[in-house]
């Protein structure tokens, strides 16, 4: 009896070395690569947060010498401050226009294909071009279009947008959604796709009315592509760098403490000041954020998947 | 019936409606940029601006073929591009089939670990990379750039929540017919993620031909650099020839709306078997 | 490559070790022992490459063939590589120089990286900017020259006392080859349709505020802007320093005041464009002056080059009256007291050739590069009044006595002096530059965020 049960455990254990293998041999391309070229620098990078380095002269071990200096630092402790703010505000916006906009062109209706490839522009084109369009739009200048109708429709004062440090990220925000939701819509249209047509079908058959649909079907369907977009997008956020250098720069490059964001002041201990370690020890603190963020993502999948 | 009708001719009045003013404020930049691409550099931030160019520069996209090598840097991102695209289809799908459908010890570990890394910004890692890279004699080469862009963990993490969305059902019943888990993944995911393959395709491309920093840092001999790299040296340190590099921003933003357009074929409702999950 | 990857692997493990190894020496001396057992494999490997770089270096000496590869920017439109490349090797027929370009956008952040370690072949680099030569002074990747300037009996006094504000700590680690100052642009169109006279090479701070005004014209859709000022903090600021009395590094920034307050009430007046709008619009200063309705603008001398070129090709003809006269001074200053900033050359430590790289580097900073520089319309670090003849004859140069006069200067202090803290110093004072030229902050209460900011970074 109890043999027999060894015998089997030991079959299992086959089977389960087994299967092991086959998934092993499935991800060792990909893995061997990104272990080797990206993984063991980053773990590298990220170890050098408990040091002092500047890229040639010895490394120095000083504990979490890094970690008082970046929270004295009050560059560092806005650039924070500003990144999460960013990224509470640009998530959820861009996540509903992205949805949103998917739906709308994934309906059966003339011209689709252009107006996919004219969503999907802003992403692609050059941030140059985005930006002084942008610029144009919403300049401080009295004349600009928004500030017009800011003073003529809606009898406010004409704000001052990326040069005043009250509206700056005011203004990164909406730039950003507007520049990326192209992206994220391309995602969820792809999400849309594996959508079965039959459910649709039998939900209206049972007298579901379009909110009913999207609210039963749509959202329910499209969960792990929802996952994949929630947590890009928050990683995407916390890693925001060109749009901010690029509204709220001035011609020598520095971004003030009211638009900094963590990836500047990383930029900017790295390879303005050559101390990497307090670079990499503002990037731990960046990636444990996201971490948190992720894992709580990933309790919530995991519920789902178990429903 | 009748009204049911007309709802729908105003639902379709205003869908039509929406669709044209975002198709408008997304066109913007576009006009934008091919203004400026006729204009001398001097022109191009004045405010106010002159959409139509009263004396349009074709001579810009004369120009950009000239002063520096655009065709063969052209032709290099072409060819990193490509390569880099290849790979990752082949790894990305690979791996997360694995991510997605297997039972294996450490799945969720490892795959913790890939999307992690995502949240490192390249910043920081860069400095030990290079070192790395250049003590294996990387430095200064193409084979470089493929390996930093063509293993991204991006692609596994997209590629695992489409295969998240096929149905497990579909996989058990194959396996029960005694395929293995290569011809599954070859026969039956394959198939069914075009979609996200066409995505994952659409934005390694984009990433790729895009992409700066990278070869910025490695590639330091002329022949061997990129349109990106090739669009900065129109920004010395003196001036910016700004007319130009919206001559070639335009023109490198062909290739990228071809693939965009070519694989939207793929992106059709209703292939899944979804009605397999019941 | 099997071996390139084992060494790079014990390069990874020699900097994974010196972290950890480092953390437990204190409580556990076994696992130092192996950090430095590690340290001295890795080490080495190394000096294999230096006897071969050393008997490279002696065979410089003589005629034997040598590459020296040269770190730059801008390749295609910089006029001076190519004539000093070929004046050296007229000379010395054995060296061939290589042009690495590292693109001017991103040069200080490529060349760190690539400096990094000990792997770079660079024989000789560039450097931009004074903030980027004290960063890579601090990682200990350039060679101090102090001994082959003493030994080739080079005469520092002939770059007017530029190189003293460049040593660190009695080191001197780069020569400069080119120097530009600052001076006062005008469009003499303007002066004359309003019937004001030009600009003077001697004229204070007074004086050229009420000159600018006398020619502004602020009708909407028929601007005239009497003076421009490009968005960096340099174009206001250190407008101060001119009077010998401070530094931009000293952590006091009271003098600034009475720029500040020109310039805010010529913004406030229409005299020049708003900085908020320049800032966002991201018009280039070479575009704003351009457009033929700015009267005054002060800028570097880079822009000779720049207006000459755009003025031949057909792209400036709103502007092609021009002329330059002294920066203006605060009073009881001498005319000619003026702004500068240089371009050096360095050897990096790692350099296979240092010996021919040397012989390179004295060539193109001394007198005989000096001399191409100015046939190119450059100014040289070295500078001289046959150096200003050949470069106010050139082809498209103004031909008024008083634009060649401008180029003599009396005194010239650098836009940033070398200091520990340069790139430090420099984040707090654009970031209240900002903030005054934004009308956010008033002028004392950001004076008084400088001085505190400053000495805070100054005090670490």
């Amino acid at each position: 009896m109890a043999a027999g049960i060894t015998a089997m455990e030991k079959n299992m254990k086959r089977r389960q070395r087994k299967r092991n293998l086959v998934a092993y041999s499935f991800i060792a391309p990909n893995f061997i690569g990104f272990a080797v070229f990206t993984l063991g620098p980053i773990v590298l990078a990220l170890l050098m947060s408990f040091a002092e380095w500047d890229g040639s002269n010895a490394m120095k071990f000083v504990g979490l010498d890094n970690f008082v200096q970046i929270f004295s630092d009050d560059r560092f402790t806005s650039a924070l401050k500003n990144t999460i703010v960013y990224s509470i505000f640009t998530v959820p916006i861009t996540l509903i226009m992205a949805l949103g906009l998917a739906i709308l062109l994934n309906q059966k209706i003339k011209g689709t294909n252009f107006f996919r490839t004219v969503a999907f522009f802003p992403y692609v084109a050059s941030l140059v071009a985005v930006a002084a369009v942008w610029n144009m739009l919403f300049t401080p200048a009295k004349g600009g279009i928004v500030n017009q109708l800011l003073m003529n429709v809606f009898h406010a004062q004409p704000l001052k947008w990326a040069a005043s440090s009250s509206t700056v990220m005011l203004t990164i925000i909406m730039f950003s959604v507007w520049k990326n939701m192209g992206y994220y819509m391309v995602i969820y249209l792809a999400g849309l796709q594996g959508i079965s047509e039959d459910l649709y079908e039998a939900a209206s058959l049972d007298g579901a009315n379009a909110w009913q649909k999207f609210r039963h079907i749509t959202v329910p369907q499209l969960k792990p592509t929802t996952f994949f977009v929630t947590i890009m997008l928050t990683i995407n956020c916390f890693k925001v760098y060109d749009i901010v250098y690029m509204l709220a720069g001035g011609s020598n490059g520095v971004v003030n403490k009211s638009a900094i964001v963590l990836v500047y002041y990383i930029y900017e201990e790295a390879f303005r000041n050559w101390k990497l370690g307090r670079a990499s020890a503002s990037a731990l603190v960046l990636f444990a954020i996201v971490l948190a963020v992720t894992l709580i993502q990933f309790k919530g999948e995991k519920n789902y998947a178990n429903d | 019936m009748k009204s049911k009708k007309n709802n729908r001719i105003i639902g379709q009045i205003i869908v039509y409606a929406l669709l044209i003013l975002l198709a408008m404020m997304m066109l913007v930049p576009f006009l934008w940029m091919i203004s400026a691409s006729l204009k001398f550099n001097k022109d191009v931030f004045v405010i106010p601006f002159e959409w139509i160019p009263k004396a349009p520069r074709w001579q810009n996209y004369i120009d950009i073929w000239t002063k520096i090598p655009l065709a063969k840097f052209t032709l290099n991102t072409a060819k990193l591009t490509v390569i880099v695209t290849l790979l990752q289809l082949f790894t990305s799908s690979f791996a997360a089939y694995a991510f997605a459908k297997l039972e294996f010890k450490g799945r969720n570990i490892l795959f913790l670990a890939y999307v992690a890394t995502i949240a490192v910004p390249w910043q920081v890692y860069m400095v030990p990379q290079f070192m790395f890279m250049r003590n294996l004699g990387l430095a200064d080469t193409h084979l470089a750039i493929i390996i930093l862009q063509a293993f991204s963990a991006f692609g596994v993490f997209l590629m695992r929540q489409f295969y998240e969305g096929i149905p497990d059902s579909l996989c058990e019943a194959a396996r029960i017919d005694g395929m293995s888990e290569y011809e599954i993944y070859a026969k039956i995911m394959l198939p069914l993620s075009k979609p996200a393959l066409s995505t994952l395709i659409i934005f390694t491309f984009v990433n790729t031909w895009n992409d700066f920093l990278g070869p910025l840092i490695y590639l330091t001999t002329e022949s061997k650099k990129t349109l990106q790299i090739g669009l900065k040296m129109f920004i010395s340190q003196y001036s910016a020839e700004y007319g130009l590099i919206m001559a070639a921003s335009v023109l490198s933003l062909i290739p990228v709306f071809i693939v965009f357009i070519s694989l939207q074929k793929y992106f059709v409702a209703g292939i899944t078997a979804g009605s397999v999950k019941g | 490559m099997k071996k390139r990857i084992l060494s790079s692997l014990l390069a990874m493990t020699m900097v994974v070790a010196s972290i950890t190894g480092c953390g437990a020496a204190a409580e556990q001396a076994p696992a130092a022992d192996t950090t430095a057992q590690t340290e001295t494999k890795t080490e080495e490997a190394a000096p294999a490459d230096n006897t071969q770089a050393a008997a490279e270096t002696t065979e410089t000496a003589s005629d034997e063939p040598v590459t020296l590869k040269w770190a730059l920017w801008d390749v295609s439109s910089t006029v001076y590589y190519q004539p000093l490349i070929d004046a050296y090797t007229a000379a010395h027929p054995n060296v061939t120089i290589e042009m690495v370009d590292l693109g001017s956008t991103d040069y200080s952040t490529v060349l760190g990286t690539q400096l990094s370690g000990a792997g770079s072949d660079f024989d000789v680099v560039t450097i931009k900017d004074v903030p980027g030569y004290v960063s890579l002074v601090n990682k200990g990747v350039l060679e101090p020259l102090n001994d082959r300037i003493a030994a080739d009996g080079v005469d520092l006094s002939l770059y007017n006392g530029v190189t003293d504000q460049v040593t660190i700590d009695g080191s001197l680690y780069e020569l400069p080859f080119r120097s530009d100052i600052w001076v006062l642009f005008y469009n003499k169109d303007i002066f004359d349709k309003a019937g004001v006279d030009y600009p003077t090479n001697d004229m204070t701070w007074e004086e050229y505020d009420k000159l600018a005004r006398s020619v502004t014209d602020t009708t909407p859709g028929a601007e005239v802007y009497g003076s421009h000022y490009h968005t960096w903090r340099s174009t206001i600021q250190l407008d101060g320093i001119l009077d010998g009395k401070h530094t931009i590094v000293d952590g006091n920034y009271d003098f600034t005041k009475p720029y500040y307050e020109m310039v805010l009430a010529q913004q406030k007046d229409g005299v020049c464009m708003d900085y908020a709008t320049l800032k966002t619009q991201g018009l280039h200063y070479s575009a704003a002056f351009a457009q033929g309705n700015v009267a005054t603008m002060n800028m570097g001398s880079w822009f000779i080059a720049t207006l000459i070129q755009k003025i031949k090709d057909g792209e400036y003809t709103d502007c092609t009256n021009w002329g330059i006269v002294k920066y203006p001074h605060a009073d009881g200053v001498e005319a000619g007291s003026t702004l500068s900033t240089i371009t050096a050359l360095s050897i990096p430590t790692s350099a296979p050739n240092k010996d021919a790289a040397w012989d390179f580097v004295k060539f193109v900073s001394g007198a005989e590069g000096a001399e191409v520089m100015a046939s190119t319309g450059n100014i040289p670090a070295m500078t001289n009044k046959t150096i200003v003849d050949i470069i106010a004859s050139m082809d498209g140069f103004p031909t008024d006595d008083a634009s060649k006069e401008a180029l003599i200067t009396s005194h010239t202090y650098l836009e940033m002096p070398a200091n520990d803290k340069s790139s430090e110093i420099e984040t707090v004072l654009n970031e209240q530059h900002d903030l005054i030229m934004n009308e956010e902050v008033s002028v004392d209460d950001a004076i008084a965020a400088m001085n505190e900011g400053v000495q805070a970074v100054l005090a670490q």
